[in-house]
């Protein structure tokens, strides 16, 4: 089963590439799906024993990473006529490049950061580099919506970090998936916004004419 | 190395004769130019032998000179340069002699030539001389008659600026390199370069500093990204066969400090192979990045100077690298490769400065998209030029692969290495993509230069058209040493490695795969000029192809194609400059019928006059940080996030 | 020096054509049309080299040397590549450098004609052909350094030949994604969806079409003919990634690849039925990504 959860892993990182490089809303919300399905995979590739903890596991993960909160995201554009294509502040080349830059950081780091030794040498490097991807999307998408989506993949990093470690600090996972909930206000927000506010306003450049 | 010396000697007289017989002006130019090739040949001879492996020789005055003895030594590594200055100097002496003709009524021509005379031997001086005061000396003669050179159409307000701000930093590297001379100077009486190789310690204050004044120093001489800054405008206001030199021979001069600072202090730190390697890969592409966007012919060549030297930088990085982490093929390679480029560079680039001269001459303007056409009328300056491309962008069978192979073998070959050295693998991509900028470059200039038709009139009183044979034949000859070069690597591939071999000091096997490599360099050279001529013989063959109809060129079924249709150079370069975005730093404006592109220096123009213009505006600067903007604030996070892990990483390397 | 690799490289040569046509052919197919036969290209190359040539006025030699030296650079390339599966006719260490420079110098050559003829269409064609090649070759670079590191080989020969097959086994991750940037560059390489179309019809849509415009009789074939072949070679790469065939007899090994080759242009078509062609300014975009995955296997195997 070594073989499963490396590739999954490498799955995930192709899923960040996809998410930088895409045009299209939709498109970055099936990435974080996919992900988000590649996510719920993990725990049982890396125990591949049947306990009922790791079932239950994937399958809350799958339900909400794959299922609900990417329906939930359509169902937000849908409502709040968000348009389809993602605003990036810098270039989708540059993203990607940056995204490249991220990953070769991440090994780096992961190489040398004081851990103690998980199941796999790359989920380390791999959350590092979910991380620092959805903190890119974070901060170089203009739209509410696209800030959504990264903060969904670096809660992933997250969650990712968490199954590295998940003999040392149990239910670190599970907290983790709780934090998603964050990701629902989120889009709740985005949806009840519209109903009072102009749709260019999601536009988050125009919070800096809140200052004083 | 008595023959050497002779020879800088005859080139100076040559300059003497230059001023003393100005009145015969036919007389004067005839014996300049002899003097010149007479004495680039007494230098070439012992460089030749040299590297062949005659041992090395010496000579020294003691007397009364300041400094004590001044030595002058003829070693692999001061022959090597020597070859550049002899194969390159006089060929675009020879053609100063063609190019300034025109300009001998107003202007003083003959202080042009002395001028000349005294750069080239002060060059000699700078790679052969063996001590401290010898060095500075040569090294202040170079620097100085460079400036007056740079300054000599000095009508021209540019000029006058490039030169100022040349002779700014040229003193500054000279200081930074008397700072290094006074470091190595703390650990030993002596001032020659054999008693400071002798007092050096491995891992003392002194050396250190002695390196990072050295790369101060000399990066600054070689124009490496961002000393480069004085480059682009000296280069582009001399005179165009003092460009020659100054990109292809004088840039040189801080390669060969570097590797003659490596060789006499004996292996160098970590830091300072990874900023060689950092300097070569932001050179390389920020150089030919930048050489795109330009407008002016002979400023887009000196980028490329930038750019090459950025490539050598690279190689030279690896080598430092790989005698660091005890790795002799990864050394050999990588020094190996850098020294070749360097001469290569000398050869293609004065090459092409000479052939951008000829197009100056013909057409008097220096604006790529005011010209075009010019293959018909100046066929064989065209040639001339389109080999000097084929071999500055790297492509078979030319000289210029032959060392960028090299330079890839060195990045290549430290796959294997268990250390920090396999990640100079990355260098290959970042190689490959200067390759790919070099072809787009150099297929715009070629392109919009000599093919398809002229853009505009010439200005009145000047025909386009080939120039003499004092001008043609320098071209043709550094064209035939590039073909030479690239089709018959062996000639300079064992050279090159005894090069190598001498910085590091080590005699490294020679790497198998790599030694036995040159017969089949030249069979893959030989191998597409046969191809090609079978080809052509082929299709000459062909029964109905063999009459042509002529015709217009097909206008996509519209109206008339005009000249003024063309594709024009900056349009050709838009779109890639583009996706580089603000780093190309080429701001571009569209109106409704036309396109304007503004190239700038990204260093000058954006980091170095406005720090000089004071640091006032910084205040105001950390207050927009506070700009209620949630990217910013993310951003700090990010950082914060970076530094922590770092700080992390270094506590982990503490226990 | 056995007969192998040159029967391997006759033979490739001989099936080249045959390449676009299969892929042509599979998009038609999977957009329900008909298409033109397979071997369509071998017909159009007959019929070329037999007829009449007619040259604008504003050309130079360079516009008949352009097609030539395009084919005979990619000619030698070819020899560089174990088509056999064991040696090349041609092999030293980092002949993967000669491999991109050929190539390098035909397009070089190719550009340079189209400018040749003054047009402001094919200045347009030259300056967007330099444009998306100058992204791919980080990509071609990051790709072929991926088997390098695998193996341990320096020369083209060595690591797609005997060894890699043992480093399937530990390497397997990076040598996809090598093998799935080397795809996305042959489509970029050979001017195929969706970086260019070669069925469109408007010149202001064109890459490389909008080059040879001026091109007729055997030049144009040549050009035909060296794309086809550049398809091969690079289709080449990514089978021999995929299957190593370093154990094969000789004869097997030519009729993988031959095979191969047949899949490739399929898979060439398909990618062509199923995508549109990407905005111009989006195709840097779409290299870097493939630079992005080849990075992706290059840091795996260095970590």
């Amino acid at each position: 089963m070594s073989g499963l959860h490396e590739l999954l892993l490498l799955c995930v990182v192709l899923t960040n590439f996809w998410v930088l490089g895409t045009t299209r809303l939709s498109a970055t919300i099936r990435a974080t799906a996919i992900q988000g399905g590649l996510l719920a995979a993990l725990p049982i590739a890396l125990h591949p024993g049947w306990s009922l903890h790791i079932i239950g596991l994937a399958a809350g993960t799958f339900l909400v990473k794959a299922i609900l909160l990417p329906t939930f995201l359509n169902w937000a554009i849908r409502e709040a006529s968000v348009r389809r294509e993602v605003e990036p502040l810098i270039g989708f080349t540059a993203s990607l490049a940056l995204g490249a830059l991220a990953v070769a950081l991440s090994f780096g780091i992961a190489e040398r950061i004081p851990l103690p030794e998980s199941d796999s040498a790359l989920l380390v490097p791999v959350a590092l580099s979910t991380v620092i991807v959805g903190l890119l999307v974070l901060t170089t998408r203009s739209k509410a919506l696209t800030q959504v989506v990264g903060y969904l993949i670096l809660e992933n990093g997250i969650y990712v970090f968490g199954l590295s470690q998940v003999e040392r600090v149990p239910f670190l996972v599970e907290l983790g998936v709780l934090l998603d909930i964050f990701v629902g206000v989120f889009i709740m927000g985005i949806v009840v916004f519209h109903i009072n506010r102009e749709f260019d306003s999601l536009d988050s450049t125009r919070l800096t004419e809140l200052k004083d | 190395m008595r023959s050497v010396l002779w020879g800088a000697a005859l080139i100076l007289s040559a300059g003497a004769a230059a001023v003393l017989l100005r009145r015969w002006a036919r007389l004067a130019d005839r014996l300049y130019a002899t003097l010149l090739l007479t004495g680039g040949a007494l230098g070439l001879v012992p460089a030749i032998e040299t590297l062949g492996g005659n041992p090395a020789s010496t000579a020294s005055f003691s007397g009364s000179l300041p400094g004590g003895p001044w030595a002058f030594a003829l070693d692999p590594l001061a022959a090597w340069f020597l070859l550049a200055i002899c194969l390159a100097g006089p060929a675009a002496g020879v053609f100063g002699t063609a190019y300034l003709a025109a300009e001998r009524g107003h202007r003083n021509v003959a202080l042009a030539h002395a001028l000349f005379a005294a750069l080239l031997a002060a060059l000699i001086g700078v790679v052969t001389s063996q001590s401290m005061i010898a060095f500075l000396a040569s090294w202040e003669v170079m620097a100085l008659s460079a400036y007056l050179l740079v300054v000599f159409e000095s009508e021209q307000l540019e000029a006058r600026r490039a030169g100022l701000i040349y002779v700014v930093l040229t003193h500054v590297s000279t200081l930074a390199l008397i700072g290094m001379f006074a470091a190595m100077s703390t650990t030993t009486e002596g001032r020659t370069f054999a008693d400071f190789a002798a007092g050096s310690q491995v891992a003392s204050t002194p050396r250190t500093l002695a390196f990072g004044l050295a790369l101060l120093g000399f990066g600054l001489k070689a124009g490496a990204v961002p000393l480069h800054f004085w480059l682009p405008g000296a280069h582009a206001a001399a005179p165009s066969h003092v460009s020659a030199v100054l990109s292809g021979v004088m840039l040189k001069v801080g390669i060969y400090g570097l590797l003659r600072i490596i060789g006499l202090l004996g292996p160098a730190p970590l830091w300072f192979g990874w900023t060689l390697f950092g300097l070569g890969v932001v050179s390389g592409v920020l150089g030919v990045l930048w050489a795109l966007g330009q407008h002016d012919l002979k400023r887009l060549l000196a980028y490329h100077s930038v750019e090459n030297i950025g490539i050598i930088l690279l190689g030279m990085g690896v080598g430092v690298l790989g005698v660091s982490y005890h790795h002799p093929v990864v050394a050999v390679l990588g020094f190996a490769g850098a020294v070749l480029h360097s001469l290569n560079h000398a050869l293609f680039k004065s090459l092409l400065f000479l052939g951008a001269g000829a197009v100056v001459r013909a057409t008097g303007t220096r604006v790529i998209d005011r010209l075009g056409g010019l293959g018909r009328r100046m066929p064989l300056t065209a040639l001339a030029f389109g080999i000097g491309s084929v071999a500055i962008v790297g492509l078979p069978p030319l000289n210029g692969f032959v060392s960028e192979w090299l330079v890839f073998g060195g990045l290549f070959s430290a796959a294997g290495a268990p250390e920090a050295l396999r990640f100079v693998i990355v260098g290959a991509a970042a190689l490959a993509l200067i390759g790919g900028l070099a072809l787009t470059c150099f297929s715009k200039l070629d392109g919009v230069l000599f093919l398809g038709q002229a853009r505009g009139p010439v200005p009145s009183g000047l025909e386009v058209r080939e120039p003499g044979a004092g001008m043609v034949v320098p071209m043709l000859g550094l064209a035939a040493a590039c073909i030479a070069i690239g089709v018959l690597p062996m000639l300079v591939l064992d050279p090159a490695r005894r090069v190598a071999e001498s910085v590091m000091q080590v005699t490294a096997s020679p790497p198998d795969g790599w030694a036995d490599a040159a017969p089949r360099i030249a069979s893959v050279a030989l191998g597409v000029i046969l191809a090609i001529a079978a080809l052509s013989w082929l299709r000459s063959r062909l029964r109905y192809a063999r009459k042509a109809a002529l015709d217009e060129t097909w206008a996509c079924g519209g109206l008339r194609l005009s000249p003024r249709m063309q594709y024009s150079a900056s349009s050709f370069a838009a779109p890639l400059l583009a996706a580089f975005g603000a780093l190309a730093g080429v701001p571009q404006a569209r109106e409704a019928t036309a396109f304007h592109s503004h190239p700038m220096d990204l260093v000058q123009d954006r980091a170095v006059l406005p720090t000089w213009r004071g640091l006032e505006g910084l205040s105001q600067r950390l207050r927009h940080w506070q700009g209620g903007r949630i990217r910013w604030y993310l951003l700090s996070v990010v950082a914060t996030l970076l530094v922590l892990l770092y700080y992390l990483m270094q506590w982990k390397g503490a226990v | 020096m056995t007969l192998g690799p040159l029967l391997a490289l006759i033979v490739v040569l001989a099936v080249a054509p045959a390449l676009p046509g299969i892929a042509t052919r599979t998009r038609a197919f999977l957009t329900g049309r008909r298409g033109a036969p397979v071997l369509q290209l071998y017909a159009d190359l007959a019929k070329l080299i037999r007829k009449n040539v007619v040259y604008s006025r504003t050309t130079t030699p360079v516009f008949r040397l352009g097609p030539i030296i395009t084919v005979a650079s990619v000619l030698v390339a070819a020899t560089l590549l174990p088509l056999d599966g064991h040696t090349a006719l041609l092999s030293f260490s980092g002949d993967l450098v000669a491999f991109a420079g050929l190539l390098g110098l035909g397009r070089f050559a190719l550009v340079l004609a189209g400018l040749d003829t003054g047009s402001s269409f094919e200045g347009m064609g030259a300056s967007r052909e330099v444009t998306v090649s100058t992204f791919a070759e980080p990509a071609l670079f990051l790709g072929l350094t991926v088997p390098l590191l695998a193996t341990g080989e320096f020369s083209l020969a060595g690591m797609l030949g005997e060894r890699l097959a043992g480093v399937w086994t530990t390497a397997a991750p990076s040598l996809s994604l090598a093998a799935g940037s080397l795809f996305m560059l042959t489509l970029a390489e050979t001017s195929r969806v969706p970086v260019d179309d070669p069925a469109t019809h408007l010149e202001l849509t064109m890459i490389h079409e909008v080059i040879v415009l001026d091109h007729s009789g055997p030049e144009l074939a040549l050009i035909l003919f060296g794309n086809a072949v550049k398809l091969a070679l690079f289709g080449g790469l990514v089978i021999s990634l995929l299957v190593p065939r370093g154990e094969f007899p000789g004869w097997l090994a030519v009729l993988v690849l031959v095979g191969g080759l047949g899949l490739v242009a399929v898979g060439v078509g398909v990618v062509e039925a199923s995508m549109a062609r990407l905005r111009m300014n989006r195709v840097p975009q779409f290299l870097v990504a493939a630079s992005a995955l080849a990075t992706f296997g290059v840091i795996l195997l260095l970590r």
